[in-house]
C-alpha cells in the first residue's frame, strides 16, 4: 500500500480529477432546485458504496452482494455515536469507517476460501442476516423503529458566510467532501501499484501466485478497503433521516451492483455514471410516462423493468458499461 | 416432546421444498456452469400463469402442468436470448478472467429476476393471492395432539424424492446427461467430442426451470403469491445447494432438509428473529470446514 | 485428404496463422513441427472449428469445412485430440472415453461398445482404471484417454497436438507406436503437430515445418529430418 505515496504523479492526477469533481457537483447542484439537490446528494451517497463494488469486483473480481450490510455496519455505528454520546457528524461518520472495517475483515477471512457463485450466495446471505441483528438486540439497536439521525443545520459560520442553505442543499454539502475524499482514495488506489497488483490477481490467479503475491491474504485487503467505502456510504446514507434495518435490505445491495455494471465496472467514471443512471432513471422514466395514459400498476413497476433489462443488456451488449470502451484503452 | 415432533415436521416439511429449489440451483450448474438467481422468479412466474387458469375455471392439473411447461419453456428461453449470447462473448477482455466469467453471469440473472418481478407486478398487480394445494393440509394427529404435518407434507416430501431419484439418473446414467455435466465442466472438449453444446446448455435450462416452476407450486400454498413472496426462499435454497455441495443432487437434498430442519428448530425453540443468523452460521460453519459443500467434490474446477 | 490453401488465422492484431497451404494425404502421417508459438495449435484448431480464419480455405473430403461449428467437423470425421492432455477430470475415464461416441449412440448402437472395447484393447490400463475419476490419472494415461476419447468418434482424420508434451521417453514411444500402428492398420489420416521433430519426423511420412506462421518448408520427412540447415534454422539443434 505505501507505493501509492511514493508516486507523486499518481496523487497529482487524483487530485486534480477530484478539484474538477468538486467544482462540478458544486456548479450542477447550484442549479438544481431542492428536490434534485436531494437526488444529487444521493447519488453522492451511492457512488462512494459503488466504489466499494468496483474495487471489489471491477479490480479484485470478487462478488459481493452483500455490500448493503456493510452500508448498515456503518450506518449503525454512526448513528449510535451520535445517538448515544452527541458526538458531531464529522467524527462519527469517519468513525464508522473503523466499524465497517473491522466486519470487512472479518467478512474477507471467511470470504477469502470462497469464490464465484460461492462467494455470492454468502454475501448474499450476509446481506439478508446482518440487518436482522437489530431486532436481536433491540435495546442497543432498537429493532425495526431505528435510530433517527440527520444531517442537522450548518454550523453558524457557515450560514454567515454562503447564506442559509435549505436543507438538500446541507445534506449535499455534508455528504460532498466524503465523496470527494472517497474519490481521491479510489483513483490512487486504482493507479498505484497495489490497484496493479490485484488486477494481476483477478485476470491471472494462478500466475499471480507464483510470483509470490500472497493472494489471501490480498483478498483480505480488497474486502477491507471496499468495506470502508461501503461503511462511509452506510453512515450518510442513514444520515437521511433513518438508520434501521429498511435502509439496508438486499435490494440496496443489488442496486450497488446495478450501478456498477451499467456505467463500467472496471472504472470510477463507470461507477459515477452508473449511479446516475440508477438514481435518476425514475424520474427520466416518469418524465417520459407522463405523456401516456398508464395505469398505476404499470407506471409503478416500470423502472424496475427498464432498469434491469438495461442491466441485462449491458452485460449481453458491453459487459464494460457505458464508460467501459475508453476506460480499457487508457490503462492497457 | 410436542415441540421436538412439531419441529421435526415442520422442518421436514419445508426441507423438502428447500431441497427442490436447491435441485434446480444444482442442475443448471451442472448443466451451464451458472447460478441462476433467477430462478424463483420464474418459478413465480409460471406460478402465476397457473394461478390464472386455475381461477378462470380450470382444473388443478392443468394448471400445474402448464405451470411445469411454461417454467420449461421460459428457462429455454432465459438461456437462449440472455445467457447463450453471454458465452459467446467469453473473448472480451472484460470476460477474459476466471473470475469475471463466473460474475457476469450472476449479474444477468439478477437482471433477469429484475425484469420478471417487473413484468408480473405489470401483469398481474402486486397484491398476494393464495394458491391451492393438491392435497389435504389438515395436520395429521399423533398422540392426540395435531401435528404441522399434513398429507400435502407427504405429497411433497414424494416429489423431492422422486425427482432427486430421476436427477440422479439421468445426470449419472443418461447420455444426455453426461453431455450436459461435460458441458459444464469444459465447453471446449465437449464440443470436439460432438456435443451440441448451446442444445445441452439451453436443456438444463428448461429442466431446472420445470423444477424451479414444481417448488414454486408446492411453496405457495402455503406462503402465498406476489412477485416478491419467492426471494427469501430462492437465498434459502441457495444457502442449501452451497451447504450440501453445488456439484451434488444429492447435496442439494440434504442441504435442503439441513437447512428447513434447522429453520424449524430455531423458530420453534429460540425466535423467528434469529433465523437469517443462524442460517448465515450454517453456512460459514460449512463452507469454513468444507468449500465445496458437505457432498461437494474436490475444487478441481481450478487448475 | 485435407486441403489447406492460404489459411490465416489472427487474435486481434496477432496474426498467428499467415496465408498457409499444406495438406495431409489419406491413410499417411503429416507432422506439423515448428518452435513454441509458430501456430502449430492454431492451426488445429482452425481446422477443427475452435477458431475461425479470417480468410482462406479448409477443404476435407472434396467440401469446405471453413464456418463449421467443431461438433459438426467431428460428425465430418475429423476429430481432434488438443494442447495439455485435454480429458474433463472431474468425469471417470469411462465417461470421458463415452464422451466422444455420444452423438453416434442411436445411429451405431452396437459399434460404440464395440469401439469402447478397443480402445481398451488398444490401452489396457486404462479399463483397470475405468471407474476412476480422470484427474486421477498419470500424464500418460490422460493422454491415452484423450486419445481413446478421440477415436471412439471413429474419424478418418485424427488431429494430434503435441501428445508428447510433459510425458517420460518411453511414454512417449508407446503413444506414438499406437498412433502409428492405427494409422498404417486402419488407413486413418494423421496430422500430428509435435515440437519434438526428431520424434515426430521418425513416424510421419510427410512434414511441414511452421515458423511465425508461415510454412517454410513442406517435403517428406526423411528428407526433412536430414536437412541440418533447416533443423538448425528453426528448430534450434
Ligand atoms: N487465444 C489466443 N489469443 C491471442 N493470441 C493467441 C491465442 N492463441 C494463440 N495465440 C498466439 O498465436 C501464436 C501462435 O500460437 P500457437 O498456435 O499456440 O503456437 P504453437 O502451438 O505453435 O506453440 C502465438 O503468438 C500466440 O501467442
Ligand atoms: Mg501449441
Amino acid at each position: 500500500m505505501s507505493s501509492t505515496a511514493k508516486n507523486p504523479s499518481i496523487i497529482r492526477r487524483s487530485f486534480r480529477r477530484t478539484i474538477f469533481f468538486i467544482i462540478a457537483i458544486l456548479a450542477i447542484g447550484s442549479t438544481f432546485e431542492p428536490y434534485n439537490q436531494a437526488q444529487l446528494a444521493v447519488v453522492l451517497i451511492y457512488f462512494i458504496g459503488v466504489l466499494s463494488v468496483t474495487i471489489l469486483t471491477g479490480i479484485s473480481g470478487q462478488i459481493s452482494l452483500g455490500q448493503g450490510a456493510l452500508m448498515a455496519v456503518g450506518g449503525y455505528t454512526t448513528a449510535l455515536l451520535m445517538t448515544n454520546y452527541s458526538i458531531s457528524l464529522w467524527i462519527a461518520v469517519p468513525a464508522s469507517i473503523v466499524g465497517a472495517g473491522i466486519a470487512g475483515a472479518l467478512l474477507g477471512i471467511a470470504a477469502a476460501r470462497l469464490s464465484g457463485p460461492y462467494l455470492a450466495g454468502t454475501t448474499l446471505v450476509i446481506a439478508l442476516a446482518i440487518p436482522t441483528i437489530a431486532n436481536r438486540f433491540m435495546s442497543v439497536f432498537k429493532g425495526d423503529e431505528g435510530l433517527p439521525v440527520d444531517v442537522g443545520y450548518p454550523p453558524s459560520w457557515f450560514s454567515n458566510f454562503f447564506g442559509e442553505p435549505t436543507y438538500e442543499e446541507w445534506q449535499l454539502y455534508v455528504v460532498l467532501p466524503f465523496a470527494a475524499i472517497a474519490l481521491f482514495f479510489a483513483s490512487n488506489l486504482l493507479l498505484s501499484r497495489t490497484g496493479r497488483m490485484w488486477k494481476s490477481i483477478r485476470d491471472h490467479e494462478t500466475a499471480a501466485a507464483l510470483t509470490g503475491v500472497n493472494y489471501s491474504r490480498q483478498k483480505v485487503y480488497v474486502f477491507i478497503i471496499a468495506s470502508i467505502f461501503a461503511g462511509l456510504a452506510g453512515a450518510l446514507y442513514g444520515l437521511r433521516g433513518l438508520v434501521g434495518p429498511s435502509v439496508y435490505p438486499v435490494a440496496l445491495s443489488l442496486t450497488l451492483l446495478t450501478a456498477a455494471v451499467l456505467g463500467g465496472i472496471r472504472s470510477i467514471f463507470g461507477a459515477f455514471i452508473g449511479t446516475v443512471i440508477v438514481v435518476f432513471l425514475p424520474d427520466w422514466i416518469d418524465l417520459v410516462l407522463d405523456n401516456f395514459e398508464l395505469s398505476e400498476q404499470v407506471s409503478n413497476f416500470m423502472p424496475a423493468l427498464i432498469s434491469s433489462l438495461l442491466l441485462i443488456l449491458t452485460v449481453v451488449i458491453n459487459p464494460a458499461g457505458v464508460a467501459g470502451g475508453s476506460h480499457l484503452h487508457k490503462h492497457k | 416432546m410436542d415441540t421436538f415432533l412439531a419441529a421435526l415436521f415442520s422442518g421436514t416439511s419445508r426441507g423438502a421444498i428447500y431441497a427442490l429449489v436447491a435441485l434446480g440451483l444444482v442442475i443448471v450448474w451442472r448443466g451451464a456452469g451458472v447460478v441462476n438467481f433467477a430462478q424463483m422468479g420464474q418459478a413465480m412466474f409460471s406460478t402465476y400463469i397457473a394461478s390464472t387458469l386455475i381461477q378462470n375455471g380450470n382444473p388443478y392439473w392443468v394448471g400445474f402442468f402448464v405451470a411445469l411447461f411454461a417454467g420449461a419453456a421460459l428457462g429455454a428461453l432465459l438461456d437462449i436470448l440472455v445467457m447463450r449470447p453471454l458465452s459467446n462473448k467469453k473473448k472480451t477482455e472484460l470476460l477474459s478472467s476466471e473470475s469475471m466469467r463466473a460474475a457476469i453471469p450472476v449479474i444477468a440473472s439478477l437482471g433477469i429476476l429484475g425484469v420478471l418481478q417487473a413484468l408480473a407486478g405489470i401483469i398481474w398487480a402486486a397484491e398476494e393471492r393464495g394458491f391451492p394445494a393438491p392435497a389435504a393440509q389438515e395436520g395429521f394427529t399423533v398422540a392426540g395432539s395435531v401435528m404441522p404435518f399434513t398429507s400435502f407434507d407427504v405429497f411433497v416430501i414424494s416429489i423431492v424424492l422422486a425427482t432427486l431419484t430421476m436427477t440422479t439418473i439421468f445426470f449419472k446414467k443418461t447420455g444426455v446427461g453426461l453431455a450436459m455435466r461435460a458441458t459444464a465442466l469444459n465447453q471446449e472438449v465437449a464440443r470436439l467430442s460432438g456435443i451440441r453444446t448451446n442444445f445441452t446448455r439451453t436443456l438444463s435450462w428448461a429442466i431446472s426451470g420445470a423444477a424451479s416452476s414444481l417448488a414454486g407450486l408446492l411453496i405457495t400454498p402455503t406462503s402465498n403469491l406476489s412477485p416478491n413472496t419467492l426471494d427469501l426462499v430462492l437465498i434459502i435454497g441457495f444457502t442449501a445447494a452451497v451447504v450440501g455441495g453445488l456439484d451434488s443432487p444429492a447435496g442439494a437434498v440434504l442441504g435442503g432438509f439441513i437447512l428447513g430442519l434447522v429453520i424449524s428448530f430455531v423458530t420453534f425453540y429460540l425466535s423467528p428473529e434469529d433465523v437469517f443468523l443462524s442460517i448465515l452460521a450454517v453456512l460459514l460453519i460449512v463452507l469454513i470446514v468444507k468449500p465445496r459443500g458437505i457432498l461437494g467434490g474436490k475444487d478441481s474446477r481450478r487448475v | 485428404m485435407l486441403t489447406i490453401e492460404n489459411l490465416t488465422t489472427s487474435f486481434g492484431s496477432v496474426i498467428a496463422l499467415d496465408g498457409i497451404s499444406m495438406s495431409a494425404q489419406e491413410s499417411k502421417i503429416t507432422t506439423v513441427i515448428g518452435a513454441n508459438g509458430a501456430g502449430k495449435s492454431t492451426l488445429l484448431r482452425t481446422i477443427s472449428g475452435l477458431e475461425s480464419p479470417t480468410s482462406g480455405s479448409i477443404t476435407w473430403e472434396g467440401q469446405s469445412i471453413v464456418g463449421r461449428k467443431p461438433e459438426d467437423i467431428v460428425r465430418a470425421g475429423i476429430a481432434h485430440v488438443p494442447e495439455g492432455h485435454a480429458v474433463i477430470s472431474e468425469l471417470s475415464v469411462e465417461e470421458n472415453i463415452n464422451m466422444g461416441s455420444l452423438f453416434r449412440r442411436r445411429t451405431h448402437k452396437s459399434d460404440v461398445a464395440a469401439s469402447l472395447e478397443e480402445m481398451y484393447q488398444l490401452f489396457p490400463r486404462l479399463q483397470e482404471r475405468r471407474k476412476q475419476l480422470a484427474g486421477t490419472l498419470s500424464g500418460g494415461e490422460r493422454q491415452m484417454l484423450a486419445i481413446s476419447r478421440a477415436l471412439v468418434s471413429r474419424p478418418r482424420l485424427l488431429l494430434l497436438d503435441e501428445p508428447s508434451l510433459g510425458l517420460a521417453p518411453l511414454v512417449v514411444e508407446q503413444i506414438i507406436d499406437c498412433v502409428n500402428t492405427l494409422c498404417r492398420s486402419t488407413g486413418l489420416t494423421v496430422l500430428l503437430v509435435e515440437q519434438n521433430a526428431n520424434t515426430a519426423l521418425g513416424v510421419a511420412d510427410h512434414g511441414v515445418l511452421l515458423a511465425l506462421g508461415k510454412v517454410v518448408a513442406d517435403r517428406p520427412a526423411a528428407e526433412l529430418k536430414a536437412d541440418s540447415t533447416l533443423r538448425a534454422a528453426y528448430l534450434g539443434y
